[in-house]
């Protein structure tokens, strides 16, 4: 269709082979990597500048990380922390996703155990540490009772209110049709809390990984909170920074992991609830 | 119809009245007072046998709390902790509701400072305070800073993404009344980002306090952290229980005080999202 006179004359006034002015919201990838670099580089130039027991700069720490993932101590002490976080993690999601079963199913185990459930999950778990030195010492088993401390409640609680929440029809039928207390429980109910569950988890995680690292700080003798320690005592700013930059790594990469998990395991409803 | 006959009577008369059972499910706080009478009864008997050093018991515990609270250590210590609470909260509530409301509102703020925000907020916070101490000292001013760390994401995130779910019809209508981008900003985009900001607020309570204790347990001077390491280095265990259970009652009453104030404040949306 041909363009009347008016059209033409609008069309040329336009000028559409102009180029564009540029406009910074057209590059927003562009201007979130060069924040980023233009952050790296200030740092760099004046981290070289100020006295290094201070602030280190990134190339400090590039070199830093180099030395010490050769001399291999760095992955020792990983390994020891993740063994830790492994056990102490995998006890309180047994121990939660079962108690948080039994409360939300029974009204006697509710009551029996709520009490104790609140006053634990109210106090500040980093306020238990000092007292679990006390009765565990300094070893391995301080650290896992302060992950599984860590790490219990989250799961617990939205075990808890998942299982609540299962609508009592659903129950019903599954009476109805001769299902047994055990079917009920795997069966229905049990998928039912999945996507609350895996919210807990998701949540535990990240807990957990708190707990560790105070708690490894706390006793200072082994693993990546005792690194932290380590480095900043001896004003090693730059070998400081590897555990911090493996930490952050860590903690993105778990709940990637498990949100990965809660897409697979519990596809039916992406609700999820932060108690 | 006779009036004599009212349904009572019928009931009766059908011996259709029964007694419900007693059932133990219908008194859930004889339950609950049932289990933690028993809880303590056997702490105590069990914690009188045990070494004092390692556990103590519910008496000890109460004498220890009326000595503590009798000499204001107790008070002068938890005055200490809740003033280093109060900057740092406060530090954070501004700037992180600021550059949140700025995040939200212009994609250039947002692009510029995601990738530091989104860093930083995956890094464990605690791993940061041995450096913070470096920096900072032992004094009030890394307890501040640690507990600005702590609570400003929470509060951060929540308010961009409060904004950004402001519906944009509701701007586009304050724009067409010709309200400048400052009424935009305080009478459409703040209001209707609030219950978030404070669904944020509430996390931030909470994370503030850990980040608090965190704080006075490593540098160990001040405030009820540190005297949680100093009677954990005396094996006063007595004295331990009753700064945990101050520990907890503080946070029992900061979260129902933020859920009072959601209520007060944000009442038209009850929605709560806790970004993670």
């Amino acid at each position: 269709m041909a363009l009347n006179a008016l059209e033409q004359e609008a069309l040329a006034a336009l000028d559409l082979s102009r180029p564009q002015p540029l406009r910074l919201t057209d590059h927003l990838g562009l201007l979130r990597a060069s924040s980023v670099v233009l952050f790296l580089i200030l740092w760099e130039v004046f981290g070289r500048r100020v006295n290094p027991l201070f602030l280190s700069y990134p190339t400090a720490i590039a070199n830093a990380c180099a030395q010490l993932l050769a001399s291999g101590e760095f992955q020792r002490q990983a390994l020891g922390s993740l063994q830790v976080y492994a056990v102490g993690l995998g006890a309180a999601l047994v121990l939660g996703i079962f108690l948080g079963l039994l409360m939300g199913r029974y009204r006697l185990a509710e009551y029996l155990l709520d009490p104790y459930v609140y006053a634990l999950d109210a106090t500040p778990r980093v306020a238990l540490i000092p007292l679990l030195l006390l009765w565990f010492g300094l070893g391995a088993q301080a650290k896992i009772a302060v992950v599984f401390l860590s790490g219990i409640f989250p799961v617990l609680m939205n075990t808890f209110s998942g299982v609540r929440t299962v609508s009592s029809g659903l129950v019903d039928i599954g009476k109805a049709y001769g299902a047994g207390e055990r079917q009920v429980f795997t069966k229905i109910i049990l998928p039912a809390a999945l996507p609350f569950i895996m919210a807990g988890v998701r949540l535990a995680v990240g807990r957990a990984l708190i707990g560790i690292i105070t708690a490894e700080m706390f006793t200072a003798v082994t693993g990546m909170g005792a690194l932290l320690i380590r480095y900043s005592s001896a004003f090693a700013t730059d070998k400081f920074f590897v555990p911090v930059i493996f930490l952050a790594l860590l903690g993105v990469l778990l709940s990637v992991a498990v949100e990965a998990l809660q897409k697979r395991l519990a596809p039916w409803k992406e609700t999820e609830r932060a108690l | 119809m006779a009036a004599s006959l009212n349904n009572d009577d019928i009931i009766e008369e059908l011996k259709l009245r029964r007694e419900p059972a007693w059932s133990l499910s219908d008194h859930p706080n004889l339950i609950r007072a049932a289990s933690v009478t028993v809880f303590l009864a056997l702490w105590e008997i069990y914690g009188r046998r045990t070494d004092p050093l390692l556990l103590t018991y519910p008496t000890a515990v109460l004498r220890a709390a009326l000595q503590l609270i009798w000499s204001g250590e107790l008070l002068r210590q938890l005055l200490v902790s809740l003033a280093s609470l109060a900057a740092g909260f406060g530090a954070s509530l501004v700037l992180g509701v600021g550059l949140g409301l700025m995040m939200g509102r212009s994609r250039l703020a947002e692009a510029a400072l995601e990738p530091h925000v989104n860093g930083l907020y995956a890094t464990p916070q605690v791993a940061l305070t041995p450096l913070l101490m470096m920096w900072f000292g032992l004094g009030f001013s890394v307890k501040v800073v640690i507990i600005f760390l702590f609570a400003f994401f929470p509060i951060l995130i929540n308010t961009a993404s409060g904004v950004k779910n402001v519906s944009a019809s509701m701007v586009e209508v304050g724009r067409a009344y010709m309200a400048s981008e400052r009424q935009v900003l305080l009478k459409v985009v703040f209001p209707a980002a609030l219950p978030f900001i404070m669904a944020g607020v509430r996390l931030a309570v909470g994370r503030g306090l850990v980040g608090m204790i965190v704080a006075e347990l490593f540098t160990a001077i001040t405030g009820l952290g540190a005297m949680l390491t100093l009677y954990g280095n005396l094996f006063e265990t007595a004295k331990m229980f009753v700064v945990i259970i101050v520990l907890g009652l503080l946070g029992v009453g900061l979260i129902q005080a933020t859920q009072w104030l959601e209520r007060r404040m944000a009442r038209w949306k009850e929605t709560e999202r806790a970004v993670s």
